[in-house]
């Protein structure tokens, strides 16, 4: 080729590919999606895959942001709404929709719900739930978890117990199983402990309406749980400290005779365990009340997002069945899609049961502003002073009712 | 020392002016030296402006912002009602409970933590300045903790202490020094000190390398001299070495007060800030605040308060840095 007839083609060329480019483009939207596995080797790049072959107008940014017990995620997603920066959709939890709602950061999505298909595929119970305060939907629910009691069989049968159904039940078989170098109850005082204090003091009777955490009831509830610590001494020692991470290995050591968390660890314990390990539902108060704590987790769609409806899209085909199916099997948590739920193999069933038998008590956290703080905060600072002695139970109880109502 | 081989000052002739003070005398016509114009004298500020200009974009306009936002009731999930208190976060932060707990603890944080790194520091470096066949590999081994990241240590540190499953516990069973596993880090009375144990450990190879640094600089005449005269090695020590590497220990306990007293990264890995508030500092108390409750323009003020009560080290800092360029 001449140097000439060279020059000639590569301007030409320079000049045609700009043009192109916006041709090619045309019709291409790109959805950007802020999700966290807690096994951060895991990838949904196979789901990507399928939803943008079935969607060529569609493409998916996946984005890994780092969960940090959920205030890293959390503080994250905040900061990139306030600086505009934030992305067309994301894994949100309930606790945090007051805020969002606050910072108008949600618009409803009703009427995307009601174009799709797999909607009836989600129970009504779950919709209620994610309801937001204005009953209209901001949520599309993805998976979920319901905290259990976790309990060593073989101990039990060696001790001639049931498991637990009331609180005394519990408080006696803690006590029963109480040894030099085992504990009757790996309780969660540190991050994310709520979920262990919920059940007792919630299901004792304790409420967030106003007044509802210095009640008698709430009072007496709560200096029980202390006591569990206090008096019964059925707790470890490291128990105001603890966390996700401590109470499941002392319970995988045989440290721990009993312990809350849900499915998402059943697989780790089932492997050092066996079948020593059951679950059933967390024991319920003397008036027969329950409370367990319902871990949530949906796609939410911005409101500052320029592609609304395509986001909407790539979140629904998550929630849909078999997708809804693949993505569990990442994060080890249950599907939303009841027919996805049906013949469910990726945890035991005797753990998928105690999940199933624990949702009619379930509940989340408050739709207020302030739950994100309870949780991170104000809960773990006063648990662990009154579970430490430094205050009493009661005024750990009116530092959460001034935390919420002033 | 009376032979004047180390100590006075050197007198001789007066240094002569330096290169640039003799440019600009030498360019400069009788007119100029009645009134400089502007564009020559300033030359060497022009040379400055893009480093200031950074410095200012990276850290003044931070520092503006967050003494902005102090005076702001400020929350990030609702920037649209932030409102202006002027010194009202000031006059909360004073009544607030916790913001005396993690002030007290701090003080205690970065006298235990700095004083401790140096005294280890100052051992392995004078440990490490002694003649042994495995000296290099000894001074490359020291460095690990300071290499590795605070994360890392903060879990690693964390394990080690844990109650039930603890390597610290096991041993500590296993030689008859306690009777019964320690929850180290859930009793308010050993978790900051079990925290400042861990950062000890990663911060004194930082004292080490430096007082090593400092120590190689020490005239070998001036111990051949200590000990004509007879000294003895704690003499040599408290006579010859501390004086003379004085100056590196003065700067690197002021920088490393400063770096420990931010510090908060390997608390926030292993407590959290707790059991309770036993292991609250205040940055730490300032980041939660800021991350935990979102409230900017309080952790905004506690992050002031900090920043005010360290100018004095930041103060010694650069006075002694810039003694060092004047010289």
């Amino acid at each position: 080729m001449e140097r000439r007839t060279f020059i000639k083609l590569a301007g030409a060329t320079a000049l045609a590919t700009p043009l192109a480019r916006p041709a090619l483009a045309q019709g291409t939207t790109t959805v950007r999606w802020w999700y966290h596995f807690d096994n951060p080797q895991h990838s949904p790049a196979e789901l990507v895959a399928k939803f943008e072959a079935g969607n060529p107008g569609i493409k998916v940014q996946a984005e890994s942001i780092p969960w940090g017990g959920g205030n890293d995620y959390q503080t994250r997603l905040f900061a990139a709404l306030v600086a505009g920066n934030a992305p067309d959709c994301a894994m949100v939890r309930l606790s945090w929709a007051a805020r969002f709602q606050q910072m108008k950061a949600l618009a409803p999505i009703d009427d995307l719900i009601a174009g799709w298909a797999g909607r009836g595929d989600i129970a009504d119970n779950i919709w209620t739930i994610n309801k937001g305060a204005d009953g209209k939907q901001y949520y599309l629910p993805l998976q979920y978890v319901v905290l259990y009691l976790y309990y060593r069989q073989d101990l039990f049968e060696q001790a001639g117990l049931k498991p637990p159904a009331t609180f005394e039940d519990f408080r006696s078989a803690a006590k029963a199983l109480t040894k030099s170098d085992v504990s009757g109850f790996g309780l969660r005082g540190g991050a994310g402990g709520f979920d262990h204090w919920g059940p007792f003091v919630l299901g004792g009777g304790a409420s967030f309406e106003k007044g509802g955490m210095v009640s008698e009831k709430a009072l007496a509830a709560n200096r029980w749980f202390v006591e569990l610590t206090s008096k019964d001494k059925v707790v470890p020692a490291s128990a105001p400290t603890d966390s996700f991470r401590q109470i499941v290995d002392s319970f995988k050591a045989g440290r721990t005779a009993m312990t809350i968390h849900h499915v998402g660890s059943a697989n780790e314990i089932v492997g050092v365990l066996g079948d020593k390990v059951s679950a059933v539902p967390v024991p319920r108060g003397p008036d027969g009340k329950g409370w367990t704590y319902f871990g949530d987790e949906s796609n939410a769609v911005f409101a500052v997002s320029k592609a609304r409806e395509a986001a909407f899209k790539w979140c629904a085909f998550l929630s849909t069945a078999e997708n809804n199916v693949v993505l569990n099997k990442f994060t080890g948590q249950l599907p939303i899609a009841t027919s996805a739920a049906k013949d469910w193999t990726l945890h035991p069933k005797r753990f998928v049961d105690a999940s199933a038998a624990s949702l009619p008590f379930a509940a989340s956290l408050p739709d207020s502003p302030k739950t994100p703080d309870f949780i991170a905060r104000i809960w773990p600072a006063n648990m662990q002073r009154a579970l430490l002695g430094q205050i009493q139970p009661d005024e750990m109880m009116r530092a959460i009712e001034q935390h919420f109502h002033g | 020392m009376a032979d004047g081989t180390g100590g006075g000052r050197i007198s001789g002739p007066r240094p002569s002016p330096s290169f640039r003070q003799v440019g600009i005398v030498a360019s400069l016509t009788p007119a100029d030296r009645r009134r400089p114009p502007l564009g020559r004298g300033a030359t060497p500020f022009w040379f400055l402006l893009p480093a200031v200009l950074i410095t200012a974009g990276v850290v003044l306009v931070p520092v503006a912002q967050t003494a902005w936002l102090s005076l702001q009731d400020y929350l990030l999930y609702d920037p649209d009602n932030a409102r202006f208190v002027g010194l009202g976060n000031f006059a909360k932060i004073i009544r607030d409970e916790v913001f005396w707990i993690s002030l007290g603890q701090s003080f205690i944080w970065i006298v235990g933590v700095v004083g401790l790194q140096f005294l280890l520091g100052l051992v392995a470096a004078l440990l490490l300045n002694q003649s042994f066949w495995w000296r290099g590999l000894a001074r490359s081994l020291v460095i690990i903790p300071w290499a590795l990241p605070s994360v890392i240590i903060g879990l690693m540190w964390t394990w080690m202490y844990d109650f039930n499953l603890g390597v610290i516990n096991d041993i500590a069973l296993r030689l008859g020094l306690i009777a019964a596993p320690i929850a180290w880090l859930a009793r308010p009375d050993t978790a900051l000190y079990a925290i400042m144990l861990a950062l000890i450990w990663q911060g004194f190879p930082f004292f080490a390398v430096t007082i090593l640094a400092g120590l190689q600089t020490v005239p070998a005449e001036l111990y051949e001299a200590a000990e004509i005269d007879g000294a003895t090695a704690r003499q040599q020590l408290f006579y010859v070495t501390l004086p003379s590497i004085a100056d590196v220990i003065a700067t690197a306990l002021l920088l490393r007060t400063i770096w420990v007293a931010n510090s908060l990264d390997v608390i926030l890995v292993m407590t959290g800030g707790g059991p309770g508030y036993a292991t609250h500092t205040l940055p730490l108390y300032a980041f939660l605040r800021a991350s935990s409750s979102m409230e900017f323009g309080y952790g905004a003020a506690l992050a002031l308060i900090l920043t005010a009560m360290l100018l004095g080290v930041v103060f010694l800092y650069v006075r002694r840095a810039a003694r060092g360029i004047e010289a």
